[in-house]
């Protein structure tokens, strides 16, 4: 077992920059000796980064043929080298996961010779899995880019998900940094995993779902009809199966020169042409000293990645279209401020919301008001009126909230009768141009939402505008 | 009336009965110690009860026929999401839990199935609160649960936990499922029972469990823990490191018993 240690070190360590390790989107009992899946997925621990630990993530080997300069596992670099053969590998998954230690397995893998010689190897390892363990829990796989597809299909059969990384947001920066891959190779697989996976969804008929052992249980999003369904298998078939829990794929920031606005452009088409779960971002860390690459002094971009995260989460569950999230001037996102309050600072015309009326689409819009408390919400005033005391035990985020919506007419952005508050009103106006003199600075906006020293609220609507929302001043 | 119950889920749904069908109840408590309270599986250390002045107690003796009757009447009368969350209720640790259970119910009764929308109402608050713990703790200690390899091989899979809550019945079938071809136990420390697991019959039931009573680790075992550990290590990037984000996810209170950051948990 010793020689485990030195290669699950070498391989854990090249594979940690991969951003995804969720383990969701399919719900399976246990149709094989060991092992299931939750569609929402388990977390089964933390590392010291704060990224949880839901998949055992490595790289079946990091003798890479490519030499990205991007990358820790490139050509050139002097790391140390390591391979699992599938064998070990399959076995120390089992071991793990019969502990609790994790959900499954996210097997990656640098270029060994060339793609499809180390998928082969891939697509061996889950097997054994699979057939000999009997293993029944999540797999990830990350296909490579100019794998045959042969293989692709047969590692889509030993999977629940499966990634192609995009590595770059544009056809420039991938080209300058990973002259190996090219933008075909890696659209190629991407777009034959979707047509399997139309292919599989959109299989005629009751009794040609039962055939196939894979039904798929309707998403609770009314958010997103159009959606992926949540697969639920009934049996580990390979014949007919594909990756029920869909693809991903993972983008670096910060290593070429995208702006915000190109980033979530790109992930918003990913999402529309590729279906795909998730696009994740992976703040660049510098590894390499290249005139091409951001210097190695450089901190990595985490608030940024942060705020590209909301954004998404504002794509894929609030209903936000990619344009609408950066319209204004600025290409990228606020590195203060969440990008839904950026939002709704913008578009100041359409509050408050009058969250007795407001349909869930509305509520959510409301920097504040979650997925979850939109419902309750929703739920609430069906039995009677929401309060305005009610929302914080509705898990409303009130201190945010107040300024973007009324209850039952009243609105609640700060005392008017305070004045310290009219200070603060005429304060505003200053550095508050009216909705005619175009977008708000980023300045502007930050000193209008944050309370100002001595305690003083201010609000961040225009003052002085009449008729629609003369209830805000 | 203060009713006093033994612990049991049927005994307090008895106190409930009663609170019906007899005198009204002014609270309901799990029997303290001095009143033969402890002997059941599961007693609360603390059982929050005292005798108040002018306010009577009564022991009630668990019956099944009248437990049954409010067990069926709550997912007719409200819904089964009621009863779960009246179950779940009843499994935390919250002071006075059975009588944020027991307001619950009435006001369940008394409003039908809309009763779980009213999300901001004082007493459905205290209800979605308290059956929240046990779920958020269900939903993270099955992901943070460690086995040890017990014994020869195959061996016995044996996971201590020290839940904040009674919830390791909620475990039962997760893992059941999971693990259906392995024995195994999984032991709460803190209330000195466990659950255990037999692949032969795929059936699980809960007994008291004293530590001393365990087999040994198997020959490998440590050289497993060793490498989960060496991997947890590995898999952090330094660049990143955020111990605030990682406590966050994982309190600090779970961490006694997960391998990554213990030694041998059998020498504790």
């Amino acid at each position: 077992m010793e020689q485990w240690y030195t290669k699950l070190q070498i391989l854990a360590d090249g594979a940690k920059y991969d951003a995804s390790c969720s383990s969701s989107g399919v719900e399976r009992k246990n149709t094989g000796r060991m092992g299931s899946s939750s569609c929402a997925g388990v977390c089964h621990s933390w590392s010291a980064d704060g990224r949880c630990i839901s998949l055992l993530k490595v790289l079946l080997s990091n003798r890479c043929a490519y030499d990205c300069e991007y990358c820790i596992n490139r050509a050139t670099a002097d790391v140390a080298r390591a391979s699992f053969e599938p064998e070990e590998l399959a076995d120390l998954t089992m071991e793990f996961y019969r502990r609790n230690y994790i959900e499954g397995l996210f097997l990656s893998s640098a270029v060994e010779r060339n793609p499809d010689y180390t998928s082969e190897r891939m697509a061996r390892c889950l097997e054994l899995l699979r057939q000999k363990h009997g293993f029944a829990g999540y797999i990830h796989a990350k296909i490579i880019p100019g794998t045959s597809p042969e293989l692709v299909a047969r590692l889509g059969a030993l999977a629940d998900r499966v990634s192609v990384n995009a590595e770059f947001p544009s056809k420039k920066s991938l080209e300058l940094l990973a002259p190996r891959k090219t933008f075909d190779d890696i659209l190629a697989p991407m777009g034959q995993i979707r047509e399997a996976l139309e292919e599989r969804r959109h299989l005629p008929g009751p009794g040609a779902a039962r055939k196939a052992e894979l039904t798929y249980l309707p998403v609770n999003d009314p958010l997103r009809p159009d959606a992926f369904p949540v697969a639920y298998e009934r049996s580990l078939n390979y014949k007919d199966r594909f990756a029920p829990a869909g693809q991903t794929t993972q983008m670096i920031i910060g290593a070429g020169g995208e702006t915000d606005r190109q980033i979530l452009r790109v992930s918003d088409g990913f999402y529309k042409h590729f279906r795909m779960k998730r696009v994740y971002f992976s703040a660049y860390i510098p590894l390499n000293d290249s005139p091409n690459l951001p210097s190695l002094l450089t901190p990595p971009p985490l608030k940024r990645e942060h705020r590209l995260y909301q954004a998404d989460w504002l794509m894929r569950f609030y209903g936000f279209k990619a344009e609408e999230i950066l319209d204004g001037d600025d290409p990228f996102l606020d590195p203060e401020l969440d990008p839904k309050v950026m939002w709704a600072l913008r578009h100041l015309d359409q509050f408050p919301i009058e969250i007795n009326k407001a349909p869930l689409e509305l509520l959510v819009r409301i920097p504040g008001v979650g997925t979850t408390s939109a419902r309750r919400i929703l739920r609430q005033r069906r039995m009677a009126a929401v309060k305005f005391d009610d929302l914080k035990k509705i898990g409303v985020v009130v201190k945010r909230a107040r300024y973007f919506l009324t209850c039952s007419g009243r609105y609640y952005g700060g005392p008017q009768e305070d004045p310290l508050f009219l200070r603060g009103r005429i304060l505003a106006e200053e550095r508050l141009p009216v909705a005619e003199a175009g977008p708000l600075s980023r300045e502007q906006i930050r000193k209008s939402l944050l309370p100002i020293d001595d305690n003083i609220q201010i609000s961040m609507f225009q003052m002085g505008t009449e008729g629609s929302h003369g209830l805000l001043v | 009336m203060d009713y006093l119950y033994d612990g049991t889920f049927e005994g307090f749904l008895t106190c409930v009965y009663l609170h019906y069908y007899e005198e009204k109840a002014t609270g309901i408590y799990a029997a303290p110690a001095e009143f033969g309270g402890a002997a059941f599986i599961g007693a609360q250390p603390e059982t929050g009860y005292q005798q108040r002045l002018g306010v009577p107690f009564r022991l009630t003796e668990t019956d099944a026929e009248k437990a049954a009757k409010v067990y069926e009447a709550i997912p007719k009368k409200v819904s089964d999401f009621c009863l779960r969350r009246c179950y779940q209720i009843f499994l935390t640790s919250v002071p006075d839990k059975d009588n944020i259970n027991l307001q619950y119910l009435r006001l369940a009764f008394k409003l039908g199935p809309g009763v779980d929308s009213l999300h901001s109402h004082p007493v459905v608050y205290a209800a979605q609160r308290a059956a929240g713990k046990v779920s958020w703790e269900v939903d993270k200690l099955s992901g943070l649960l460690r086995f040890s390899v017990l014994g020869e091989q195959p061996g016995i899979l044996y996971g201590p936990v020290t839940p904040d809550h009674d919830i390791i019945a909620l475990l039962g079938e997760h893992f059941a499922d999971r693990y259906k071809e392995e024995a195994f136990i999984i032991h709460d420390l803190r209330r000195g029972k466990a659950l255990f697991y037999r692949p032969d019959t795929k059936s699980w039931a809960i007994a008291p469990l004293q530590k001393k009573d365990l087999p040994a680790y198997s020959a490998e075992e440590q050289q497993w823990q060793r490498l989960w550990k060496h991997y947890f290590d590995s898999i952090a990037i330094k660049e990143r490191i955020n111990p605030r984000c990682q406590r966050n996810f994982m309190p600090v209170r779970y961490w006694a018993n997960l391998t990554e950051f213990s030694g041998n948990p059998l020498d504790r």
